[in-house]
């Protein structure tokens, strides 16, 4: 009975711990900003993009694509996976810059400011790859299935959950042991008064976007073996990162990660049994935790209770 | 009191109500000399009626709302549901998708009427998103991702003649009578003492609880009525588009919604909503016809709007008027 669930509980282990990735860099940047950020999703599907570009490859110059198509495909995909999170941050910075004169106001603004954007961008996306389906090859060293107690296992779902430890594991670093990181959470504490010690809290908020862009478009690149490469995935993204955030509670990097695992987990399990309403359990775990725990898990007092 | 009654009617209807619903009933007769097509009309008028509904929990309540596509769809579904399971009676279907999305809203109030802010918009999402996937999977009711289909628009019985819908114009004139009716009372009501309380609600909801109202009842209240004309809205979409889809209960189209909503102006007037689904209606139709990525266009111009004139066409309106007025002379000359 519960061997036959394993299979499911790695699916969601897997899928939670990218659900995480994705709603740290969500919440980064509502910590410091107090402002959500809807177009975060649109920078994930931006990353999965940029990465099949990149690995494919479909570079915008025949002689380079040439060249670089010769390349083993290991290669590519290492390159695509570090450079599509680097060349989504520009865009990432420039929402910054569209969001600073929301800042101060009611957040509502800021909301649909993000909500315009990330229209904006998936139709940019349409635009120019169409709306057709890609896949993001992977490399055979990490793609392809092994057995193990007699179940076929893929690979690839186990890399992506290295992966995703291995960038949750970095933004722990830099959040919890370095400076910067100690002016982020104490700029989401109080930002006059980081300011008044003579943090420049301009260039720590672009710093923040940044961050969180990167960390969107890495899980994007991360997710796309596994989910495929549509125009739609900014959405399937986004949605689940703020239900993690409202269920973990704003602030906590280990709420965040717990209610991701919460949240993969009752999403592979559900899909044991009605695979069809799966993502539907997600919103009910939601709605059960948030109606007993207002703050959620790990909460502190924050702007989402204004 | 022939002034008092006088200065009731005045206060009742005002010129711009007047004035709109006389474009609007003119609308048929011009829109097509435009180079538009009827059934854009019947789009606006209730994309217009649902907007006036949403706007009452955004604009009025001040509560953001991002999952309102979700009673539009369940009046859409609930109206045709019951053409083919109840009665097709018109009557019998629009009571149905008024109670069909009233219901929605008071579950989906229960849980977030102490909410607002970003937490009751992200709420919103989350009852949104789980009625959307609701309607896609369930797919022996609604059809699925296929739709309800072969709605038909029924005629308007009156006992002793019945009125038919099926052509568009006299769909337009139907819808239209919903529209002014709908707004009506939406007007009266904003301006009533319960309206008030709304308002005060609106501008601190802590010191209008320390006042002594009771801040949950009437969120609560403006929850439910605003999902309940929603749903009626959404009744008359399925009557009109002859089926009903779950698209429009995705985040995109409650986001659209917002879109128009702010566009025209919501957060600062009452007609503002109409305008707003007029230019979001028609930026769709005539952006569309040049390029099939019209929402990269229009959403930019959103953001841009977001940015500088947060209160949209009527207060860009208000301000030309301010600018055009004569200046007010100062002190006492």
């Amino acid at each position: 009975m519960l061997f036959n669930l394993l299979p499911h509980l790695v699916n969601g282990l897997t899928l939670g711990l990218l659900f995480a990735l994705i709603a740290l860099g969500f919440m980064l940047i509502l910590g410091l900003m107090e402002q959500i950020n809807l177009a975060h999703g649109s920078l994930f599907a931006l990353g999965a993009y940029f990465a099949f570009v990149i690995a494919t490859p479909r570079l915008p110059w025949p002689e380079l694509n040439q060249a670089w198509a010769t390349v083993p495909l290991g290669w590519r995909y290492t390159a695509a996976l570090l450079l599509a999170p680097v060349l989504v941050a520009p865009v990432g910075l420039v929402i910054e810059r569209l969001m600073r004169r929301t800042y101060g106001r009611d957040p509502l603004y800021g909301l649909l400011l993000t909500f315009g954007i990330a229209l904006v961008l998936e139709d940019a996306i349409r635009t120019v790859w169409g709306t057709r389906d890609y896949s993001l090859p992977v490399p055979r060293d990490i793609s392809g299935g092994f057995f193990l107690l007699d179940l076929i296992w893929s690979r690839y779902r186990f890399w992506a959950a290295a992966f995703a430890i291995a960038a949750m594991a970095v933004v722990w670093v830099v959040v919890e042991r370095t400076r910067f990181g100690a002016m982020v959470k104490a700029g989401a504490h109080d930002s006059e008064m980081v300011q008044a010690m003579g943090v420049d809290i301009r260039k720590l908020r672009a710093g923040v976007f940044a961050l969180g862009t990167m960390l969107a478009a890495l899980a994007g690149v991360i997710m796309a073996p596994v989910w495929g490469i549509r125009p739609h995935m900014g959405v399937d993204a986004v949605v689940p990162a703020f239900v993690i955030i409202v269920l973990g509670g704003v602030g906590s990097f280990w709420g965040a990660v717990l209610a991701g695992l919460m949240v993969g987990m009752v999403v592979g399990l559900s899909g044991a049994y009605a695979s069809e309403w799966s993502l539907l359990s997600m919103y009910l775990l939601l709605i059960l935790v948030v109606t007993f725990r207002a703050r959620g898990l790990f909460g502190k007092k924050s702007l989402l209770e204004a | 009191m022939p002034d008092t009654a006088r200065a009731h009617l005045v206060r009742t209807f005002t010129p711009t109500m007047l004035l709109t619903w006389a474009v609007l009933a003119t609308l048929p007769f011009w829109v097509e000399r435009v180079g538009l097509y009827q059934y854009l009309a019947v789009e606006v008028l209730i994309w217009a009626t649902y907007a006036l509904a949403f706007n009452l929990v955004l604009g009025h309540a001040g509560l953001p709302s991002f999952g309102h596509g979700a009673f539009f769809g369940i009046g859409a579904y609930a109206f045709g549901l019951a053409q083919f399971n109840i009665a097709a009676n018109l009557w019998v279907c629009l009571a149905a998708a008024l109670l069909a999305a009233g219901m929605a809203g008071a579950l989906v109030g229960l849980f977030i009427s102490h909410r607002r802010g970003i937490y009751f918009a992200l709420m919103t999402i989350a009852f949104g998103q789980v009625f959307w996937f609701i309607a896609v999977k369930a797919h022996a009711i609604t059809g699925g991702e296929d739709g309800l289909l072969r709605i038909v628009r029924l005629p308007v019985e009156l006992g002793v003649a019945a009125i038919p819908l099926e052509d568009n114009l006299s769909l337009y004139y139907g819808v239209l009578a919903v529209f002014v009716l709908v707004s009506l009372g939406l007007w009266r009501l904003v301006h009533s003492p319960f309206g008030r309380v709304v308002k005060a609600i609106k501008q601190n909801e802590q010191r209008a609880r320390f006042i002594g109202y009771d801040v949950w009842k009437a969120k609560f209240a403006v929850i439910v009525l605003s999902a309940a004309l929603s749903g009626l809205a959404g009744g008359l979409f399925a009557m009109a588009q002859r089926s009903a889809f779950p698209d429009v209960m995705s985040l995109h189209f409650s986001g659209y919604i917002v879109m128009m909503t702010l566009v025209g102006g919501g957060l600062v007037s009452f007609w503002g909503p109409v305008a707003g689904v007029v230019a979001f209606l028609l930026a769709r139709d005539l952006i569309g016809a040049v390029t099939t990525g019209w929402m990269l266009w229009f959403g930019m111009l959103f953001v841009v709007l977001v940015m500088f004139r947060p209160d949209g066409l009527a207060g860009i309106a208000a301000g030309l008027r301010a600018a055009i007025a004569p200046p007010p002379r100062a002190g006492g000359g």
